[in-house]
């Protein structure tokens, strides 16, 4: 690990037990494996229900993991208690998914924003929180106006700017961003994203993208992962993936699958993959998409592919290569 | 002139591009209308809108002072007895005095009191004789005699001389305006005294509940697992305590009085809200703004106090505005079986009881207390709705 590496995650999984004596358990995030270095990007990209909430949750240690490492700036925190990991918290800060239900209704922006600063001991009272506060507004398109509402009183884009200068305020190094646009309007979406990325050429952050489709990470992303029921099917340069998609799932999420039957082919060039996600709690033996892959092999059924590096930084895993 | 000019100017700039964009900077588009407001006053905004919230809060707050300042506007207090002036209703039937001068009121125990023009009651007449076959009690009045005349119901005060019947009259009561109890002590008193015990046990139960509750239910659901099941059982247990048994059971511990009506209450009564506030926090904190508030490193206690409890506070009125009439009804229900409150004291449920002795001949005597009663329990509900309301800032309008 390079001292350049801002997260390294090695094959972090993470089962929720739903039923103890029947052992059924949901195989949310089953050993992912990516390290993200100092001010770049990873996007990680997947079908709803994949894990990918789930495994951001597990980075920045809401669940504790199953199994796996984390490291944030080359210490492990994977096992480290809520107590020891509050001065780290200040490093890794969390951008989430749905602009309504992570604001407090109750409070005002002001609050919302100082509440990290009042948690690390930054400010020791709210009446302090202006001169923090106010900078920030202001730095992601808002004003000082804004900081005696009540966030409820915002548009879904405002806001996600208010969760995203809650997690900013701290000046963190590394930013989670579970899905920060997939609940807002596309007309809003570029200014978001611009924000964010403006901010990373600032400060040199690094961020973990998370998105469900490729289109939305290609403008942030240096890095892209591709998940797939809680396992990596792909993991390359940002530009690669759209060039040279590997893995048969990549290629249908890019809506380019090729299909053998050419009668179909004609019509169904761009019908993306066939089928249903299969359930996490009992995945398919072997290649989790093998139900769904036009490419299937009778070895695909039996034996899961190892991720590996097919060509310089282009890592698959898939029976094909 | 000036508006023509202005409008035209508006035009004009339409007009130039009528699809183009208006000149807008940034600044003003993220601009909202509508004027700031703190919490409390926003608070207060929103409750005010509600009518029935505001007389709610009227009613109680006269009933408060009513209740604080009332005994000390009154000459009686609420154990002294006149044992002559019982059942005195708060409208008197009298009989007018030949000279015009006063009336006469027939007492239960068949005295005759002075009732001066005014309406307040003057000294009662000394009793000479009473003649049977006459059917008639005398007395003395400034020298002459008055007679009551029992041979005819009601009783009527006549002229024994002239032997007529004195023209009746309907005059109020000003020195008893609420009238007396049995005892012949004053119900506007009592009702002071009643109301105070009364309101002092609904929010004692209150503070003792909220609090205790709030502190329990909110630490069982955020816990969660082992802890949650423990706590939560022992709720259990303490919800199958037969209430009464129980209350019964403290009072002849710590001697009857209202000390133990309101450690009764509150050891008792919070089980409810533990619940409910439990099952608030439950569902809460799987929210992602309490997640958020993981992430960012807040303590537990900012969790429970900024997060979790602020927003779980709409079912936490509502189950206090319930809870407000039921300790009520407890103490009054206590009073009732003779173990609440102690005589000479006074509460709305100890009044009631007493007058449902002589319920037939004076029904005002448990018309007052229950109506005052009710104009709590309406009062409460009231103001716990609108509360509830007026705390939920997406109601904003
Ligand atoms: N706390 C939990 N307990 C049990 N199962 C869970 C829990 N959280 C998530 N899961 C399950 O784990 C799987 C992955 O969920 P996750 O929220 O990570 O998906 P996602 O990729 O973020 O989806 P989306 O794009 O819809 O946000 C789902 O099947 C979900 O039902
Ligand atoms: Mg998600």
């Amino acid at each position: 690990m390079s001292e350049k590496t801002m997260l390294e995650v090695r094959d972090l999984t993470m089962h929720f037990m739903l039923n103890k004596s029947k052992n059924l358990k949901v195989h949310a995030v089953d050993g992912i494996s990516f390290a993200i270095p100092r001010g770049k990007t990873l996007g990680l990209v997947g079908e709803s229900g994949c894990g990918k909430s789930t495994c951001a949750r597990t980075i920045i240690r809401i669940y504790d993991p199953t199994d796996g490492k984390i490291f944030l700036d080359g210490q492990d925190i994977t096992r480290l208690s809520q107590k020891e990991l509050k001065p780290l918290r200040k490093k890794m800060q969390m951008i989430f998914q749905d602009p309504y239900a992570s604001l407090n209704a109750r409070m005002v922006v002001r609050d919302i924003i100082a509440e990290p600063l009042l948690a690390h001991g930054i400010i020791h009272s709210k009446k302090e929180a202006g001169e923090y506060v106010y900078p920030m507004l202001e730095r992601v398109g808002l004003t000082r106006e804004h900081a005696d509402r009540y966030a409820h009183e915002f548009s879904g884009g405002q806001r996600q700017r208010i969760g995203i200068a809650r997690a900013l305020i701290l000046q963190p190094e590394l930013v989670i961003c579970d899905e920060p646009i997939s609940a807002l309007d596309v007309s809003i979406q570029a200014q978001v994203v611009n924000l964010l990325k403006d901010y990373q050429e600032e400060k040199g952050i690094s961020y973990l993208f998370i998105a469900h489709d490729l289109s939305m990470v290609r403008y942030v992303s240096d890095q892209v992962g591709v998940m797939y029921l809680g396992q990596m099917a792909e993991l390359c340069e940002a530009e690669e993936i759209y060039r040279k998609p590997l893995h048969p799932y990549t290629q249908g999420l890019l809506g380019s699958i090729p299909i053998p039957n050419p009668k179909l082919a004609r019509e169904k060039v761009t019908s993306g993959i066939q089928g249903d996600i299969p359930s996490p709690v009992n995945p398919p033996e072997g290649c989790r998409f093998c139900p769904r892959c036009p490419y299937a092999k009778p070895v695909c059924s039996r034996e899961t592919p190892r991720l590996k590096e097919v060509s310089p930084g282009h890592q698959v895993a898939c029976h094909l290569y | 002139m000036e508006n023509e000019r202005k409008n035209t100017e508006a035009l004009n700039l339409i007009c130039e591009d009528p699809w183009g964009a208006l000149p807008e900077s940034r600044q003003e588009r993220e601009k909202i209308a509508g004027r700031n407001r703190s919490f409390f006053s926003d608070v207060w905004f929103r409750f005010r809108r509600k009518p029935t919230a505001l007389a709610g809060l009227a009613v109680i707050l006269i009933l408060l002072i009513f209740a604080l300042f009332g005994p000390y506007f009154t000459k009686y207090s609420y154990s002294d007895q006149n044992l002559d002036l019982v059942n005195i209703p708060p409208y008197l039937s009298v009989f007018e005095a030949e000279d015009g001068s006063c009336y006469f009121y027939i007492t239960q125990s068949l005295k005759v009191v002075v009732v001066n023009k005014d309406g307040t009651l003057g000294r009662q007449l000394t009793r000479l004789r009473e003649d049977e076959k006459q059917k008639m009690i005398f007395f003395d009045y400034n020298g002459e005699e008055i007679a009551i005349f029992y041979g005819m119901q009601p009783y009527v005060i006549a002229n024994p001389v002239a032997r007529t019947v004195m023209p009746r009259a309907k005059v109020w009561n000003r020195s008893y305006v609420l009238g007396t109890d049995t005892l012949g002590r004053d119900i506007l008193t009592r009702l002071m005294y009643g109301t105070r015990v009364s309101l002092l046990v609904a929010f004692i139960a209150v503070i003792v509940n909220m609090v205790i509750g709030i502190v329990y239910g909110g630490i069982s659901g955020y816990a969660g697992g082992a802890v949650d099941n423990i706590m939560m059982r022992i709720v259990d247990i303490i919800s199958t305590i037969p209430l009464t048994l129980y209350v019964i059971l403290i009072m002849v511990l710590l001697g009857s009085g209202l000390h133990s009506i309101i450690i009764a209450i509150g050891t008792v009564y919070w089980v409810d809200m533990a619940r409910v506030v439990r099952g608030q926090v439950l569902t809460l904190k799987e929210q992602e703004f309490v997640v958020a508030s993981k992430t960012i490193g807040s303590p537990t206690k900012t969790i429970l106090t900024q997060h979790l409890i602020p927003n779980a506070m709409g079912p936490i009125l509502v189950t206090v505005t319930m809870l407000i009439p039921s300790a009520i009804f407890m103490e009054a229900f206590l009073g009732y079986l003779g173990i609440g409150l102690q005589p000479p004291l006074a509460s709305l449920g100890t009044m009631c009881n007493d007058a449902t002795e002589n319920l037939k001949s004076c029904p005002h005597q448990l018309f007052i207390p229950a109506l005052v009663i009710c104009l709590i329990m309406f009062a409460f509900n009231f103001v716990g709705d609108g509360l509830r309301d007026a705390l939920d800032p997406k109601l904003k309008k």
